[in-house]
């Protein structure tokens, strides 16, 4: 991966300041919840049943507690009353952008910002990652196919395709600098987040606002089930074990969260405070199956290597890895054997977390919330534990995965994701620098 | 998980007001005319952009567009709720010939009218 050019006076490079983060998780939503849930090991997984199927294999999901957006009808959605959401804007939504215009208020108002400072600004843009609605369309294209394609929902596209979250929260908070979607599956937040940290330090915006959302029902959920990557189990503590031996697929979640990123200049300008630094990312594709990881952690190594690159740093200024690892047999194998190639190798033991033991998985929201859940412990001087974990995998042999939260800021931290088709994408945040011009 | 209401007329009418429902009914019972006005009305009302538009009392002479602030997606917007209830289809002319309240109560008329089966 080339330099980024962009390069204060004295030559620093321009990383970009986390200036604000907005949580709507199912460990909490607000930021003292969520590190309360984080450092006390508290997970955030429910029963659940789909569809009034009792026999099916899905027993426990990571939920959002506070909200009700269940229904294809954007009437019957409620949401926590602190939160303006104008009727006109929730008729164009997918059930997850209400998760989503909730999490982007949280990190304005977190980073010190109203609305009004981001409407109309050409300097702020917008990175968004979701898989659009599979309810919302379904529900519509078979209201559609009812009537033999003779009417359908006008707003039927915008509220449920791949790019739902981009259409509206632009549209909702006039952004002018710039809108994006990613799509790159578990991997699309930590896409958004890696071309945010390099569109700042290319000096093409000065503010970007990354947002990932999923709602989590059975339209989103199910067909993993058929693809036999979730866990069947009924004990939340049993079902998400992040490796574990005797792990046997992922909790699906739902929930939105989003990363204001601010250049030096811009957040030195309004005297933001900083909560950490994008230092840098990587990535790197596995070349290997749809959906399945490389066995080796190929292309997952390699992603972390570029991202120590970009950041400057050798592996061993990490000592704290916010691991990918979803609590499927190969996903976290794969994981396991890169880490073991990129630290275990060469006598390093950052300690390991994998808090979708907490959360579950929200597919592609997983890289902005562990990017988020980063920041949280590391200001809050502390790494998040495993808690779930009993037996450790044979192939996570040699990584240090504390079973509680272990007292002590990280100073550097390396977060992974991967994704369908092999995407693997990973970043190094940092304990705050004083922010300056 | 699911939590669709199922104790409206019609999944379309779900939150609107008692005397919305109520009116609905009375259309499906008994076909009246002034009964599908009422509803028509709510519609207008509910699909009309916040913060828009006139105050004035909404009549037959009201314009969508330029009294009460509708524009082309929330006009779309409020003729697929009156296609969805009443199970009539509007087209892209019916649409342009609407441009005021009354136009759009006998464009709702006249699809009722012609709907297979009406009276």
């Amino acid at each position: 991966m080339r330099r980024p050019q962009a390069r204060g006076e004295a030559g620093r490079r321009l990383n970009p300041a986390i200036t604000g983060i907005g949580l709507i998780t199912p460990i909490g939503n607000d930021y003292a919840s969520v590190e309360r849930s984080l450092r006390g090991g508290i997970h955030g997984l429910e029963p659940v049943r789909f569809l009034g199927n009792p026999a099916l294999p899905v027993k426990v999901a990571g939920t959002v507690k506070g909200f009700s957006v269940d229904s294809p009808s954007w009437r019957d959605w409620s949401w926590p009353a602190e939160y303006e959401i104008p009727r006109e804007v929730l008729r164009g939504m997918a059930p997850h952008g209400v998760y989503a215009v909730c999490a982007v208020l949280q990190a304005l108002a977190h980073a010190g910002l109203r609305p009004a400072d981001v409407a109309d600004d050409p300097r702020t843009g917008l990175y968004c990652a979701s898989a659009g609605s599979p309810m919302l369309l379904h529900f519509n294209i078979a209201k559609m196919r009812a009537a033999r394609g003779a009417r359908g929902n006008p707003l039927g596209v915008v509220s449920s395709i791949a790019g739902t979250l981009n259409f509206n929260l632009a549209a909702h908070f006039r952004i002018t600098g710039g809108v994006c979607g990613f799509v790159s599956a578990c991997a699309s937040s930590s896409h958004a987040l890696g071309y945010a940290i390099d569109d700042i330090r290319l000096g093409r915006l000065d503010r970007i606002i990354v947002v990932g959302a999923e709602e989590m029902n059975a339209d989103s959920l199910l067909p993993f089930a058929h693809m036999r990557a979730l866990s069947g189990q009924s004990d939340p503590r049993r079902a998400s074990r992040p490796f574990d031996a005797a792990r046997d697929g992922f909790v699906g979640a739902g929930g939105a969260v989003a990363l204001v990123l601010e250049g030096s200049r811009a957040a030195a300008g309004r005297g933001a405070r900083a909560l950490a630094q994008a230092e840098g990312w990587g990535q790197a594709a596995d070349g290997y199956s749809v959906a399945a990881s490389h066995p080796g952690g190929v292309g997952l190594r390699l992603a972390m290597e570029r991202a120590l690159a970009d950041a400057g740093v050798d592996a061993g200024a990490i000592d704290h890895v916010s691991a990918h690892a979803t609590s499927t047999t190969v996903g976290d194998s794969a994981e396991a054997a890169a880490l073991g190639q990129v630290f275990t190798a060469r006598g390093l033991r950052p300690r390991v977390s994998a808090t979708k033991a907490l959360t579950g998985h929200a597919l592609s929201v997983s890289g902005a919330m562990q990017a988020a859940l980063a920041v949280v412990s590391m200001s809050g001087g502390f790494v998040p534990g495993n808690p779930h974990l009993e037996n450790p995998c044979p192939e996570s042999e040699g990584l240090d995965l504390p079973r509680g939260a272990v007292e002590g800021a990280p100073a550097m931290v390396l977060s992974n994701s991967s994704g369908f088709g092999g995407s693997n994408v990973c970043h190094v945040l940092a304990a705050p620098a004083p922010i300056t011009c | 998980m699911s939590t669709q209401p199922t104790d409206v007329p019609n999944p379309a009418l779900g939150r609107l007001p008692a005397r919305v429902l109520e009116a609905f009914e009375r259309f499906r019972a008994r076909g009246d005319p002034a009964a599908v006005e009422a509803v028509v009305m709510a519609a207008v009302v509910d699909y009309r952009p916040a913060g828009s538009g006139a105050t004035r009392p909404i009549g037959d002479a009201t314009l969508l567009i330029d009294d009460l602030g509708y524009d082309s997606v929330s006009v779309a917007e409020l003729v697929f709720f009156l296609e969805d209830l009443f199970e009539v289809t509007v087209t892209n002319e019916d649409i342009q010939g609407v441009r005021t309240i009354g136009e759009l109560r006998s464009c709702v008329a006249r699809k009722l009218a012609e709907k297979p089966g009406a009276a």
